[in-house]
């Protein structure tokens, strides 16, 4: 007699537990939300016509978005394999690791805390021009910054929950309004005539091969944000389908949102003088597309945008001090929480970070949009770039010891060619890094940046060998984040 | 299966010093139930706000219930992490139906699932206990429809359960599972700060206290740290 298989019903407890979980469209939204696409769009995006002087954004924003979704495929497949999933020295760790993973660790604190600190390089000379213009204010671009620094260092105070509303919001409007003035851009190009030029593969080259690494690490900082939806892979409500949607869909729609923004700038500019044109009008490029209104519109969301960004990554910053403070690789008292469950800690070691930034450049005088928005900004996504290469090493060596039932293309065909290819971009960047940062050759900006990362790497890996010789506990929990308390290395969730 | 911890017996608390039965003694001492001293020490003495965000507040309570029935031999963790119910039943009438939902399901679950399940009414369920045991008392909203507040009754029996975790902390004390429980639990939702505004600098370390614990009460210390941790990194507060 053959047994026959009852299907069983789901208890109370699964359906409750089934009903607090996130499906793929609060995940989405809780990564868009962190994105501020204006501060790309309105930011970035001109500033790196200006400061690089080629034109293969729109191109380099899709090959991006081809290769990121081919580094996805491994990264979350992995993400169903380890804790602590929203950081990447959590699976730099697992596979390659534990000084891998703390040197990682570093390196993601100076890349998220640049990405951070540069916006107020953006949010104070835009603030001081807004408030100069229309309440007829007048004050140094750096009070500005100080008054975004002030309110962001409330807000990362505050209830965690509310700063998630209000990026939400601020979310809604800057894709309407990207979308708008991108449509005003294309129907009214440069001679009558709409040009793909910038669009084309050609353009990534049209420089030189080399100076692709450039427009990579431009693009790659647009896509800063997507890799948050593991932050959310023990709350997903089906964890092999809510991530991997999420993760594809955000970077579709960035890709879409940026690479059609950047062609509408230099499509209404003309491909020959967008560069020149950036250089004049900076975020203008994008406000002076539209309408009156629209551009008016614009111009107060990028404000928005920015702030919303500095609070994103404010966040993001204070969430990796606190899980190393938890995991006791930073001092303990940076994994504590005080009233309110706010971990004040580590949300006032950014701040404090924020605050000697913004009185350095002040103090000495350097144009923020340039040096602190625009290099840091990159030199940001420089170090995102390295853990994206790191993360898909990581992926590979960590499915060679086990595959977990995974499929041959996301343990390791998939994380190959990704890694091949934003390996093979960091080389190219770091050779060309004085034509990202629009310096001359040999400039020591060209070389200090990047060799910062180098610092970080190298201090992290002789930490990671103190922490395994004194403090063996707490190296055999590298990783592991919330759960370094318990030792758990896999997790345990409710499928629906 | 069976917790060494909870070898006293079947939910009675810790003998301690002989105290006179007066009302206000009896309230200082508490109702003896873990969950019930950890909401009055997550609320404020005298306005009964919250000091804790919901979500690690419901995993504490969710904790400190699973707590009363590991101390009272009711439940245990089995070696895989799974909760099992014993043939045993507590006395109150919200431990017993937590123990119930427990041997109610059919395949044993984690730990960790039904901290997140518990959590979800772990407060409304505890501050309702509190208030039949006279511990809490509803004061009327400014808006008449709205159901009105819960405060503490008496602020010296809200501070009650800060002198049992100091308690804890004094090497000169006598080791009670039930206050070192409450520390661990405190510690792990969030509530260190308190703890370090009234426990003395010199005696037992949090972590010393709690290391006397059995195998379970540790683990359920260490999940509830943990969960409340993912709660915190994951946004969902």
């Amino acid at each position: 007699m053959s047994r026959m298989q009852v299907p069983v019903k789901p208890s109370a407890m699964s359906r409750a537990l089934a009903r607090d979980r996130l499906g793929v469209p609060a995940v989405l939204f809780f990564v868009l939300a962190g994105v501020a696409p204006l501060t790309v769009a309105a930011g970035v995006i001109p500033s790196a016509y200006a400061t690089t002087g080629l034109t293969g954004i729109p191109a380099a924003f899709l090959v991006i978005a081809v290769i990121l979704a081919l580094f996805a495929a491994g990264y979350v497949a992995m993400t169903r394999h380890i804790t602590n999933a929203g950081a990447f020295y959590a699976f730099i760790a697992r596979g390659l690791g534990h000084p891998a993973g703390v040197a990682a660790a570093l390196v993601a604190l100076l890349a998220y805390t640049f990405l951070q600190v540069g916006l107020y390089g953006a949010f104070g000379p835009n603030a001081q021009a807004e408030a100069a213009a229309h309440l007829h204010l007048h004050a140094a671009w750096w009070v500005w910054a100080l008054a975004a620094w002030a309110i962001v260092t409330v807000l990362g105070l505050a209830r965690v929950d509310i700063t998630g509303k209000v990026l939400g919001v601020l979310l809604s409007a800057e894709v309407i309004v990207i979308m708008a003035e991108t449509s005003w851009g294309l129907i009214r190009p440069d001679g009558g005539h709409l040009s793909f030029a910038t669009l084309s593969p050609s353009a990534l080259v049209s420089a030189g091969f080399s100076t692709f690494g450039v427009l990579a690490v431009v693009a790659v900082l647009g896509f800063v944000g997507f890799e948050q939806a593991p932050v959310l892979a023990e709350e997903a409500r089906n964890s092999r389908r809510t991530i991997p949607v999420a993760t594809y869909v955000a970077l579709s729609v960035i890709a879409v949102v940026y690479a059609g923004a950047s062609w509408a700038m230099a499509a209404h500019a003309g491909t020959a003088h967008v560069v020149t044109a950036a250089g004049a009008e900076g975020p203008g490029l994008l406000f002076g597309m539209g309408a009156g209104w629209l551009s008016q519109t614009a111009q107060v969301l990028f404000l928005t945008s920015l702030f919303a960004a500095a609070l994103s990554f404010h966040n993001c910053v204070w969430r990796y001090i606190y899980a190393l403070g938890r995991e006791g690789v930073l001092p303990a008292a940076l994994g504590r929480t005080g009233a309110n469950s706010i971990p004040k800690a580590a949300s006032l070691t950014q701040s404090a970070t924020g605050l000697a930034t913004i009185a350095i450049f002040a103090l000495g005088g350097w144009p923020p949009m340039t040096d602190l928005f625009f290099w840091l900004g990159t030199t940001g996504g420089f170090g995102i770039l390295l853990l994206l290469a790191a993360t898909s090493a990581a992926v590979i060596a960590f499915f060679a010891r086990n595959p977990h039932g995974e499929s041959a293309w996301r343990r390791l065909i998939a994380p190959a060619l990704a890694a091949v290819l934003l390996t093979g971009i960091v080389v190219l960047a770091v050779l060309h890094y004085d034509t990202l940062l629009g310096v001359a050759p040999g400039s020591p900006a060209a070389w200090l940046l990047p060799a910062g990362y180098a610092v970080m790497a190298v201090a992290g890996l002789g930490w990671a060998l103190v922490l395994q010789l004194r403090r063996p506990q707490v190296y055999a929990t590298i990783g592991l984040g919330a759960h370094a308390v318990t030792g758990q290395i896999t997790p345990r969730r409710v499928e629906s | 299966m069976h917790d060494p911890s909870a070898s006293r017996g079947r939910g009675q608390p810790a003998p301690g010093p002989r105290q006179f039965r007066s009302p206000v003694n009896a309230g200082l001492a508490g109702t003896g139930r873990v969950a019930d001293d950890l909401y009055l020490m997550a609320h404020h003495d005298l306005t009964g706000k919250p000091l804790l965000q919901p979500r690690p507040l419901g995993l504490g309570l969710a904790g400190g219930l699973l707590a009363e029935l590991m101390l009272g031999g009711s439940i245990g963790l089995r070696y895989d992490g799974a909760m099992l119910a014993d043939r045993s039943w507590p006395a109150d009438d919200l431990a017993r139906r937590v123990r119930d939902q427990i041997a109610a399901e059919l395949v044993p679950r984690p730990l960790t699932e039904w901290l997140a399940y518990l959590a979800r009414t772990a407060a409304p369920d505890v501050a309702a206990r509190l208030e039949r045991a006279g511990y809490l008392t509803r004061v009327r909203d400014w808006v008449p429809w709205r159901p009105g507040r819960l405060i503490p009754a008496d602020p010296d029996w809200a501070f009650g359960p800060l002198l049992r975790v100091r308690s804890a902390l004094d090497r000169s004390r006598r080791f009670d599972p039930r206050e070192a429980v409450l520390t661990g639990l405190a510690v792990a939702c969030g509530l260190r700060y308190r703890l370090d505004q009234y426990t003395a600098p010199a005696g037992r370390s949090i972590e010393e206290a709690t290391g006397y614990l059995g195998a379970g009460p540790r683990e359920l210390i260490a999940r509830t740290q943990a969960a409340v941790d993912s709660a915190l990194l994951s946004h969902r507060t």
